[in-house]
C-alpha cells in the first residue's frame, strides 16, 4: 500500500480531493468539499503549498511523514495524519519553515488533536489549515 | 368501537408518531454516515494525498521537486 503510494509522483497529485472517488474514499462529497476549499484558500493566501495526507505510516511515523514531504518543494506543508495510529505530523520545509515556525505547528497540532480525539477528521483538517495559515499570515 | 379499533386508536397511531420522530431525529445518522471515524477503530481506507488546485498555488521553483524537512510538530490522540 504505501509502497504503491512512494511511486507517485508530485505531479500525479494536483488535482486535490477527488470527488469522484469519494465512495470508495474515507470522505463524503460534502468534506472533500470542505477540505479542497480549506487547502485552496489557506493555500492562495499564504502562497504555502499545504497537502494533507490521511493513512497509515509505515516504520517510524515521523521519518515516513518526512518521506512523504520530501516529494515536495522548500515552499510546501505537510499535514500527515494516521487515523488508525492516532498519529499526526505536520513538516515544514527550508521555506516554509521561515513562515511556520515549530511553536506555530505545535499549537496548530493541539487544535487538531482536540477535534480528532472527537472523531471529527474533516474538522480538524480545516482548523489545523486554518490557523497555519492565519500564523503564516499573507503572501 | 370494536377491541381492534380501539388497539388501533390508541396504541397504533402514538407508535406511528413516535416511529415518525424517532426516523426524523436519527434517520439520516443511520444510513448517511457509513464510513465516519471513530477513535481507536481500525482504520482501512487506501492512503491518499490531498493537494490545493494547481491555479492555487504560485510555485517559484517551478513545481515538483525534492526538498528536505526542516521542521513541524506532532502529536498523537
Amino acid at each position: 500500500m504505501s509502497g504503491e503510494l512512494t511511486m507517485r509522483t508530485t505531479a500525479e497529485l494536483q488535482y486535490g480531493p477527488r470527488g469522484q472517488e469519494a465512495g470508495e474514499g474515507p470522505f463524503t462529497p460534502a468534506q472533500l468539499a470542505r477540505l479542497d476549499e480549506a487547502l485552496t484558500l489557506s493555500s492562495r493566501e499564504t502562497g504555502l503549498m499545504f497537502s494533507v495526507y490521511v493513512g497509515e505510516f509505515v516504520a517510524t511515523a515521523r521519518a515516513h511523514a518526512e518521506a512523504l514531504f520530501e516529494k515536495l518543494d522548500d515552499s510546501s506543508v505537510l499535514l500527515a495524519v494516521s487515523p488508525g495510529q492516532r498519529i499526526l505530523h505536520i513538516v515544514t520545509g527550508p521555506e516554509s519553515a521561515k513562515r511556520l515556525p515549530n511553536r506555530a505547528c505545535a499549537l496548530a497540532a493541539l487544535a487538531m488533536r482536540a477535534s480528532f480525539t472527537n472523531g471529527d477528521l474533516v474538522g480538524g483538517l480545516t482548523t489545523g489549515l486554518r490557523m497555519l495559515a492565519d500564523s503564516a499570515g499573507s503572501h | 368501537m370494536t377491541v381492534v379499533q380501539t388497539v388501533l386508536v390508541f396504541v397504533g397511531i402514538p407508535a406511528g408518531i413516535i416511529a415518525l420522530l424517532f426516523l426524523a431525529v436519527y434517520g439520516r445518522s443511520l444510513v448517511g454516515q457509513p464510513n465516519r471515524y471513530r477513535p481507536g477503530r481500525p482504520w482501512t481506507f487506501a492512503p491518499s494525498w490531498y493537494v490545493p488546485h494547481p491555479e492555487a498555488v504560485v510555485r517559484p521553483g517551478g513545481g515538483a521537486g525534492s526538498t528536505t524537512a526542516v521542521g513541524g510538530a506532532s502529536g498523537e490522540w
